[in-house]
């Protein structure tokens, strides 16, 4: 029937689209959304809602969510969520800003990372979740999460992972170099060098197109960014002492060929971890599960520890990924749609999984502190519990991390600018510059206020 | 690169030289040596063009590990085709048979539609004479010059604004319009039509259309095929068009499919790690149109050797 | 009526009345086979390039909106780096992919009508395969081909004692692209050739032997300039296809992020621009100007061919 009725409309597109061009019309994102209720729901509206037979779309980039749909559809079987998987999240971030401005085609419940949220708040496309409860669960969630999904007092997401950073090294490779896990960045320069004379292997791989790894570095350092006020004013102080100190001390080994520079999670990358070219993985939680599905033959030679530090004695950590589940300003069925974000990433029984089998570093906090999950013990890394190794190390990242309103333009340019000096073995003090003055221009062009 | 731009020119010199291609070349060759030197050249330079799918169809056979750790011209430690065929076919649902589906149907509606527009408006501005016919083949011949994202971007705001985006009307609509088809069945035309026969037919008090009909398209069929067969690789191997238009994985041609698949294979996405899959869809996703090739040729060939005899 | 033809002139006055009254009809006949495909021409191609230009008329701001802008973005893209390293990148991609690509077709239709290969029937078919592969799939395979540790080419390096080239590097990724579209269209060209180069009488070839003319004088004098107006037209869309390059460096950037930026051809600028930055009328003036050289360039060896050919 939808497409019959397509059918006929399509001899009307070419009328359609000569007044279209007339007129200049192109439909903007912030159009006819979901007006947002003035105060909180009831439970009563709110169970009329989800005993309404509903379709509901979410976009996801996770193989395997699947499996927490069918569990949210088993708890409410008047819901039909429909899942489309755009490959990744590159891809879904290009195909949802489409959406959104051809307005058609939008989802009620999109996967966005932390770093995209305030892209798409600037733009209203995301709904404010306070009205349907989302402040009641707050205190569910670890704080310097829970932080990411708010902005300017509204709450437009539901965490669902994250990535507190941590070492995973091969212990085969460091003790026939006769080192021990570096726990200071000294010691790994030190480290580099008898693991590359001994072994021949890299003591790492700096990949220049993972800006997100880059931006977990220099957050462990303690350097603050990017601000965003949620309006119209953003500070951007990419180059400064701290990061000029981190970017340094990669140039020297990346001169000294110590670290190689292969691009992640491409083939060639893949194949590096397998063959044991490179002798750490400086990583984030969700990295564990992920390498002993992708480089199966070398397991039981990986231990997990906690990333270098800047002086000895600190406990440091940064974060690299994570994502959460946001509501669509256009979907036409709020309840539902918060009501998925909302089981997918506080439901026990689905977080439980999500942790366990899909390799996301859980959020909620009886998660983090629950047996199932920490009690974990891996063969791969030979019996050790990562998670419960990881769960202390979340505490341990600093709240420094935030993000501007165009980290599309962000992500390219530093592509173009830091990225490229890195896989050019080029220098990667100038392009940090370039970078902020690339970042400052972009800002200005587009109309904000740069702090 | 576009395959619809590519394709004109081949179109075009291989119709332009139909009609002249004699029969007279047969009694001069039958006398010619081969040439050892220069076979093995050219033979060599087969091998650069065939080793590449030979390496895919080996491949196709192997498990994730061997894919990158045995000799890619030798088969691997196990024969997996049929197991990476059970994933290929079973992965999200078996969303990849649906992608062939889709495939077939926007190739063949897409071309089919486009060599019937081609070759009536191709026939007019060849036969007919009349106000505003250069004009229109001037804007013809110019529309090949627009870069493809000139029109991406605003054909779907446009196909937005009319909810006709993630439909198979997306990618069939836009795919109607063959700028090169016009452009050669114009220059066939003109060669494989004679204006005598249209004259007597006239004389004869044979209406225009029914001249069109029972006289000229038979004189135009191989044109017709000949557009019907490079349309059809166009749009079968079209990627720009539905990456941007169609956001339903259900709705993908197989080339939107797979370069998803490559991507979500990449990022890895938890654990999974599925480049034997992707590489089994790509030898998969080549094999009808081999064949569909290899028939069509035919009809093809043939096609030409008829304008021969006609010129 | 004034457009009749001296052909029709001559034709017999009774047969000319009729001609005449016939000739409106003409006209409208032509017209009705003409308007469908001008209706789809008109609906997907005039109207969104319309749009297209009217979009590219105003500036969009993240911060304040839609402004009218007038030839704003124009005048910011001719200032553009990106858009000249762009423009400048695949205008190298076409002085030497294409000679190359042209070259190999034209010798191997060349030797193929010579009929002095064995097995040319098979030769024609085996190099025209790879022109029935998606190029999602081709640029897929090369992929894994220039892979840097585990591709068929290091394999093959590796094998004779060799060190590999790293095919995936900045340096040589735009050569590694020139390679794939080779690849894709050497056969597509070479059957182009080929058939021009059947068109040719056999008369000539005769007169030419027993004028004592070796094989390579044969291609040199009478092949070759028989080819010419299928090469001239291999050369125009060589030229528009290698400006719009576009799908295999973008598949490209999935496994060689850092050798392909987001500006690497203008097409991938264009689109980068509209589909990442959210610039879109940035993005449609980038395509209009990209659009214009195209043609200009075009035009300019068309010029430069037909003028070679008159003094020829």
């Amino acid at each position: 029937m939808r497409n019959l009725r397509r059918t006929t409309m399509a001899g009307a597109a070419g009328a359609t689209s000569l007044v279209l061009a007339l007129t200049g019309c192109s439909s903007s994102g912030d159009g006819n959304g979901t007006k947002a209720p003035a105060k909180a729901l009831t439970q009563s509206e709110i169970d009329k809602a989800m005993d309404t037979p509903t379709t509901i779309t979410f976009w996801s980039w996770l193989p395997n969510i699947q499996d927490q749909i069918d569990l949210f559809e088993k708890k409410y079987p008047k819901i039909k969520v429909v899942l489309v998987n755009q490959g990744d999240a590159s891809a879904q971030y290009v195909k949802l800003r489409a959406a959104v401005k051809a307005g058609q085609g939008v989802p009620d419940v999109a996967q966005v990372g932390y770093d995209y949220l305030p892209s798409f708040t600037q733009t209203k496309s995301l709904l404010e979740l306070t009205p349907y409860g989302a402040d009641k669960i707050a205190s569910d969630f670890v704080p310097g999460v829970w932080s990411q999904v708010v902005q300017n007092g509204g709450i437009y997401a539901v965490p669902q992972d994250s990535g507190p950073m941590g070492t995973l090294y091969r212990t085969d490779i460091l003790s026939k170099a006769g080192v021990d896990a570096p726990a200071t960045w000294a010691d790994f320069a030190t480290a580099a060098q008898e693991v590359k004379s001994k072994t021949g292997a890299y003591i790492t791989n700096l990949p220049g197109n993972d800006m997100p790894q880059t931006l977990g570095f220099f957050s462990q350092a303690g350097a603050s960014l990017f601000t965003y006020d949620g309006k119209t004013t953003v500070g951007i102080n990419v180059d400064n002492d701290v990061t000029q100190k981190v970017v340094a001390y990669w140039q020297d080994l990346i001169q000294k060929d110590l670290v190689s520079t292969d691009p992640d999670f491409t083939d060639a990358w893949y194949q590096g971890l397998s063959r044991g070219k490179y002798a750490t993985w400086l990583t984030a939680a969700w990295g564990p599960t992920f390498l002993a599905g992708s480089a199966k033959n070398t397991s039981g030679a990986w231990r997990a520890a906690t990333l270098p530090q800047w002086s000895a004695g600190q406990n440091v950590s940064g974060n690299w990924g994570g994502s959460s589940d946001a509501v669509m300003a256009a979907t036409k069925n709020p309840i539902p749609a918060y009501e998925l974000a909302k089981f997918i990433n506080n439901d026990p029984s689905s977080t439980i999984e999500l942790a366990n089998k899909q390799s996301l570093y859980p959020t909620t906090i009886s998660t983090l502190s629950s047996p199932a999950f920490t009690d974990a013990k891996s063969d791969f890394y030979g019996g050790q519990q990562v998670n419960k190794f990881f769960a202390d190390v979340s505490s341990t990242v600093p709240q420094n991390q935030k993000y501007v309103p165009f980290e599309d333009y962000v992500n390219s340019s530093y592509n173009d600018t830091l990225g490229k000096a890195i896989a050019d073995h080029g220098d990667l003090k100038a392009a940090l510059s370039a970078w902020q003055q690339q970042l400052v221009t972009y800002a200005k062009q587009q109309g904000f206020s740069v702090k | 690169m576009t395959a619809p731009a590519m394709s004109t020119e081949a179109e075009h010199a291989a119709v332009k030289s139909a009609p002249v291609v004699g029969r007279r070349r047969r009694k001069a060759e039958r006398g010619k040596q081969r040439s050892s030197v220069l076979t093995v050249i050219i033979w060599l330079t087969v091998l650069y063009f065939i080793v590449p799918l030979l390496w895919l169809v080996i491949s196709s056979t192997k498990d994730n590990a061997d894919l990158f750790t045995t000799f890619g011209l030798k088969l691997g430690h196990s024969f997996q085709l049929f197991k990476n065929l059970g994933s290929l076919f079973t992965f999200q649902d078996g969303i990849y048979s649906r992608w062939l589906i889709n495939t077939v149907l926007y190739a063949v509606v897409g071309s089919v539609g486009a060599a019937v527009l081609s070759t009536m408006a191709g026939y007019a501005l060849a036969k007919y004479r009349f106000p505003g016919s250069r004009a229109v083949f001037n804007i013809v011949l110019g529309s090949i010059m627009v870069p493809l994202t000139a029109l991406a971007l605003p054909t779907y705001l446009l196909f937005a604004a009319a909810h006709l985006t993630d439909t198979p009307w997306a990618v069939i609509l836009p795919s109607l319009v063959s700028p090169f088809g016009v452009y050669l069945m114009r220059v066939y035309a003109a060669d494989a039509v004679d204006d005598s026969i249209l004259e007597a037919a006239r004389i004869d008090g044979a209406s225009e259309f029914r001249v069109f009909r029972t006289i000229s398209l038979k004189l135009l069929t191989p044109g017709i095929v000949t557009v019907l067969l490079f349309q059809l690789v166009a749009t079968w191997n079209n990627y720009f068009l539905p990456l941007i238009m169609l956001n339903s994985p259900k709705l993908f041609p197989v080339t939107v499919g797979l370069a998803q698949w490559q991507g979500a294979a990449a990022a890895g996405g938890g654990a999974q790690v599925l480049f034997s899959t992707v590489i089994t869809g790509a030898f998969v996703s080549i094999i009808p149109l081999m064949i569909a090739f290899l028939f069509l040729q035919r009809y093809w060939q043939s096609g030409l050797a008829t304008g021969g005899v006609k010129g | 009526m004034t457009a009749e033809t001296p052909r029709r002139m001559a034709l017999s006055a009774p047969a000319a009345r009729r001609s005449r009254g016939i000739h409106a009809g003409q006209t409208r006949t032509a017209w009705l086979l003409i308007l469908p495909f001008l209706l789809v021409f008109a609906a997907f191609f005039t109207v969104p390039l319309g749009y297209s230009a009217y979009l590219s008329l105003f500036t969009s701001k993240l911060v304040g909106g839609e402004v009218f802008s007038g030839l704003d973005n124009y005048s910011r893209a001719l200032h553009d780096p990106h858009f000249w390293e762009g423009l400048r990148r695949v205008a190298f991609f076409l002085c030497v992919q294409m000679p190359i690509m042209l070259a190999a077709s034209t010798f191997i239709a060349l030797a193929l009508d010579s009929q002095r290969v064995r097995g040319g029937k098979f030769v024609r078919l085996l190099v025209f395969v790879p022109y029935a592969v998606p190029s999602v799939v081709a640029t897929l395979m090369w992929g894994y081909l220039y892979g840097k540790d585990y591709g068929l080419i290091t394999q093959m390096f590796d094998a004779v004692g060799l060190h590999a080239p790293d095919l995936l590097s900045p340096g040589s990724i735009l050569g590694s692209t020139m390679n794939i579209v080779c690849w894709e269209f050497v056969g597509y060209n070479m059957i182009v050739l080929y058939a021009a180069l059947r068109s040719v009488p056999n008369d000539l070839y005769e007169a030419a032997e027993i004028d004592g003319a070796g094989q390579w004088r044969i291609a040199w004098s009478i092949k070759l300039p028989a080819l010419r107006p299928a090469l001239l037209l291999t050369l125009i869309f060589s030229i528009i296809g290698s400006f719009q390059l576009f799908n295999e460096p973008n598949l490209l950037f999935n496994i060689a992020p850092n050798a392909i930026g987001s500006d690497f051809t203008p097409n991938l600028y264009a689109y980068n621009l509209a589909f990442r930055g959210q610039d879109n009328n940035y993005a449609a003036a980038i395509a209009f100007l990209l659009g214009f050289v195209v043609m200009i360039v075009a035009f300019v060896v068309q010029g430069v061919t037909n003028r070679k050919e008159r003094q020829a």
